[in-house]
């Protein structure tokens, strides 16, 4: 890699939630309105802007960043980037890519999604089609849910993983939530309510899944030059290292399905480009749309040793300020889920754990933080890799 | 010496049966009456998934693994039925598919009622007779409407079949078929409408019993055979006391058409009907046999056959997926189960 | 619906076809314009063995517009005989008798179905036998 950096410099995330009164370009105007005053940069010098998102929303505007940059009276290149439910992480691999590269030294990131337009039963389950292989398993009948309960119970038989260790997962995350504002759901749930709920796609049970809701999350990008001729800017987040994988779309062309090994391998090259291991990793945001997602999760960045994921999080080991603190934010559980704004949302808690803001949900070892944005089923991962700092060693 | 008949043979049954107590119960009628009358258990009922065409790919499926032959030898692909899933769009087209006999291919859906399908076949038996085609295959498939509370809705079932015709490896030789057609408006269903309208007791004397005994005794006459020289006869199945009281007044025994009598427990299977009771027998008969067989179809008209079994019958009759397969193989349901099912409830 | 898709994909949906390579002899479904093992273009059509056994499987209770009227309904995850894993329905079958292991063999069924005007989807599915 070049020697030039890139940081992040600014941010802004709306709440997550049913936000029925605003429409997709209105919440990413929003975020994009407060990532810029965020960053104390003047909005001008933001050179482009890169989109994720999965589905614009009902009003059939495949160009939400046109609407957007016109809601913020700015006129820049945009580029809308899909990668389903990671659309958020791949838009900002790409401005990432794209200050790298030396073509630009300031971007924005903009991940949006406007979910609570769909309410008639059915529709986000063909969305999420477009996430799996929409030939050979969505057109079969299979659904993401249950390509995840799949996943859960290859998972159970291997490793003896069981019901109350999948279900501590959204515990933990409900806990975390409640601290965070922005979060669609800030309140506990007691385990027993995950146990005792009506299996939707056994063994996953009602309360299991994240929630698809509406959000906007965005952070502003710059170069080390643009740093340096910036140096009063308040907000100075390196990314240490970026990694992106695939694995093959259907399930049933998989060696393992215990493994993502797009996520293993997209944090290979994050840890490789930042000279980190997974134990200098004080504290992670990882996709946890199903319980089974943050298990696989937790094992694959080598975090823990495959198979063990499941005592580790029954045990406490990634609860807030434990061993590793994993999705301090409350998770996509808790948080909620607008697919293409999730993976900058998880982008979003890294920085303001690293500058200390977060209150009650603040982790006390903020140095290095990581975010893992997952597509489908793993058909896509990708990693990143923050520094509070620069590496120290 | 090159003979001219069924070459190969296949049926489905769905697995879903609705007893007929079950639906008495929903209309306050005395199921036993119903049951005496009738002499019918159950009906097949299709899962939500089925329909005609899905009925006619297993059944001619099923005639293509018992052949063990290359489909695309097939010239011709018939299906009969009057419950069709599409009304403008071949059947056959998608059975041909199904099985890979796309191609160089003649194929027609037919209607004519419960009859269709022998319709199909005596078309099969001609081609093949000219030499212009290997082999036929003539499929009957049918997922009957019975109008919710109408005495059909107690025997309104649902099933396929399929046999292959030719003149290689003939499991019983075809010794003539004889047909009977008159305009007797005994049954109909009009363009869009969902259910079956029927002419109730007309449907008995003039209509089924008068076409059946007359095409019968035609093909007897024709062929100088009489009752007495079939080991095995069945007719269409609308219920259980028809074909009983149709072999009696044509001089055959209770013996030589109970064995072919499917219908206590799947019910009429309208196309499919006649020719699951010949797939029976042909799965009972032995080596010289005789096999008599009318069709009816509303309408109305009737087709008789007269066939022998020859050698090559014990090299079909192992093949698992047989009517008894899919006879014994059942899950009873409920009437509101039965009404999702039929898209009644949506 | 699409009438150019359901005519396009009929032999892999109504057959299970797709292709093996007559270099390395690598069998792949669904059917690609040359080997994934060997990017040979030397390939020719292969039909799926019928029959197979479920590796993994689930119940969907909240599915897609399209399959609602099917629902509740049991997909799993199918070896066929011949190594080659697809996902389909396991239907004729109640979630509760069905184990992992079980054989199936292939049925034709109706996938989904467009409006009460449009096209019918058939497919492949899997009954336990």
């Amino acid at each position: 890699m070049s020697s030039n950096k890139v940081y992040v410099i600014g941010y802004g995330i709306t709440k997550f939630g049913e936000l029925y009164r605003q429409g997709p370009s209105s919440l990413a105007a929003q975020a994009l309105t407060d990532a810029i005053v965020n960053s104390q940069v003047d909005k001008n010098q933001i050179q482009t802007a890169f989109f994720g998102s999965l589905v614009s929303s009902s009003n059939s505007q495949p160009s939400i960043g046109a609407s957007c940059i016109r809601n913020c009276n700015l006129n820049i290149p945009i580029t809308r980037i899909e990668a389903g439910n990671a659309s958020g992480a791949a838009a900002f691999y790409q401005a990432y890519l794209s200050i790298l590269s030396g073509v630009y030294e300031c971007t924005a990131v903009i991940g949006v999604e406007k979910l609570s337009d769909y309410v008639q039963s059915g529709v986000i389950e063909r969305i999420l089609g477009s996430t799996i292989d929409y030939q050979w398993e969505y057109e079969m009948g299979a659904t993401l849910t249950s390509l995840y309960a799949m996943l859960t119970k290859a998972h159970m038989k291997e490793f003896g993983t069981t019901l109350e260790q999948l279900a501590s997962v959204p515990v933990k995350n409900h806990k975390n939530g409640v601290h965070n504002p922005q979060a669609q759901f800030r309140r506990e749930i007691k385990i027993e309510n995950f146990l005792k709920a009506k299996r939707i796609s056994d063994p996953i049970g009602r309360f299991d899944p994240a929630t698809y809701c509406d959000g906007a999350a965005v952070v502003i990008l710059a170069s080390s030059k643009y740093i340096e001729e910036n140096s009063d800017i308040s907000t100075q987040i390196p990314i240490l290292g970026s990694g992106q994988a695939s694995d093959s779309l259907a399930l049933h062309h998989r060696d393992s399905l215990t493994t993502f090994s797009s996520s293993t391998k997209a944090a290979t090259v994050a840890y490789i480009e930042a000279k980190l291991s997974p134990k200098d990793i004080n504290f992670a945001e990882v996709h946890d749309s199903y319980p089974i997602g943050e298990i696989l999760a937790i094992e694959d960045l080598g975090f823990f040793t495959k198979g063990e994921g499941n005592k580790a999080t029954q045990e406490g080991l990634t609860e807030l300020n434990a061993e590793i603190s994993v999705n301090p934010s409350g998770g996509l559980k808790s948080r909620g889920d607008p697919f293409g704004a999730t993976g900058v949302a998880q982008i979003v808690e890294i920085v303001e754990q690293m500058k200390g803001s977060t209150g009650q949900r603040q982790v006390s070892d903020n140095n290095y933080g990581l975010t893992q944005n997952v597509l489908g089923t793993g058909a896509m991962s990708y990693v990143n890799i923050f520094g509070k700092d620069e590496v120290k060693k | 010496m090159s003979k001219l008949g069924i070459v190969s043979y296949g049926s489905y049954v769905p697995q879903y049966r609705i007893n007929v107590e079950e639906i008495a119960k929903v209309w306050g009628e005395d199921p036993n009456e119903i049951k005496s009358q009738l002499q019918v258990n159950s009906k097949s009922v299709p899962g939500p998934d089925e329909d005609v065409t899905t009925m006619a790919v297993e059944a001619a499926r099923n005639a293509m693994s018992r052949w063990k032959g290359n489909p695309k030898d097939i010239g011709a692909l018939y299906v009969g039925s009057e419950s069709r899933a599409y009304a403008v769009k071949p059947t056959a087209t998608i059975v041909a598919a199904a099985i890979d006999a796309e191609g160089a291919l003649q194929a027609a859906d037919l209607e004519f009622a419960c009859k269709a399908a022998t319709a199909g076949m005596q078309m099969c038996f001609g081609l093949v007779k000219s030499k212009m085609i290997s082999y036929g295959l003539s499929i009957g498939s049918d997922s009957s409407q019975g109008r919710p509370r109408d005495p059909l809705e107690y025997t309104a079932g649902a099933g396929s079949v399929a046999f292959l015709v030719g003149s290689e490896n003939v499991v019983a030789e075809l010794e003539g078929t004889y047909s009977v057609t008159t305009d007797t408006p005994d049954f109909w269903r009009r363009e869009g409408a969902v259910y079956p309208s029927h002419g109730v007791r007309f449907t008995g004397e003039p209509a089924y019993f008068q076409h059946t005994v007359n095409a019968s005794k035609g093909l007897m006459e024709e062929l100088g055979t009489k009752p007495q020289d079939y080991k095995y006869v069945t007719f269409h199945q609308p219920n259980t006391k028809f074909p009983l009281r149709v072999a009696r007044m044509l001089g055959f025994s209770k013996e030589q058409v109970e064995p072919s009598l499917v219908c206590r427990d799947i019910g009429n299977t309208y196309s499919a009907s006649s020719l699951l009771g010949l797939s029976q027998l042909l799965n009972k008969a032995q080596l010289g046999d005789k096999i008599f067989m009318t069709s009816y179809g509303s309408g109305a008209g009737s087709d008789s056959f007269s066939f022998e079994v020859t050698d090559e019958i014990e090299r079909v009759q192992a093949y698992q997926f047989n009517v008894d397969y899919y006879v014994n193989r059942k899950e009873i349901i409920d009437y509101g189960i039965y009404a999702r099912f039929k898209g009644v409830l949506r | 619906m699409e009438p150019p898709k359901i005519w396009r994909e009929r032999r892999e949906r109504y057959l299970g076809i797709g292709n093996k390579c007559l270099d390395c002899n690598e069998k792949s479904f669904p059917r690609t314009d040359y080997c994934l093992k060997c990017s040979s273009k030397n390939i020719e059509e292969y039909k799926l063995s019928k029959t197979g056994k479920i590796l993994q499987f689930t119940q969907v209770t909240q599915p897609a517009q399209e399959h609602i009227f099917y629902s509740p309904f049991i997909i799993g995850l199918i070896e066929l005989d011949d190594g080659i894993q697809v996902t389909g329905q396991i239907v004729d079958y109640n979630y509760d008798d069905v184990k992992e292991g079980m054989k199936v063999r292939m049925t034709f069924r109706i996938l989904s179905i467009d409006n009460e005007e449009g096209l019918i989807k058939y497919g492949y599915k899997f009954v336990p036998y």
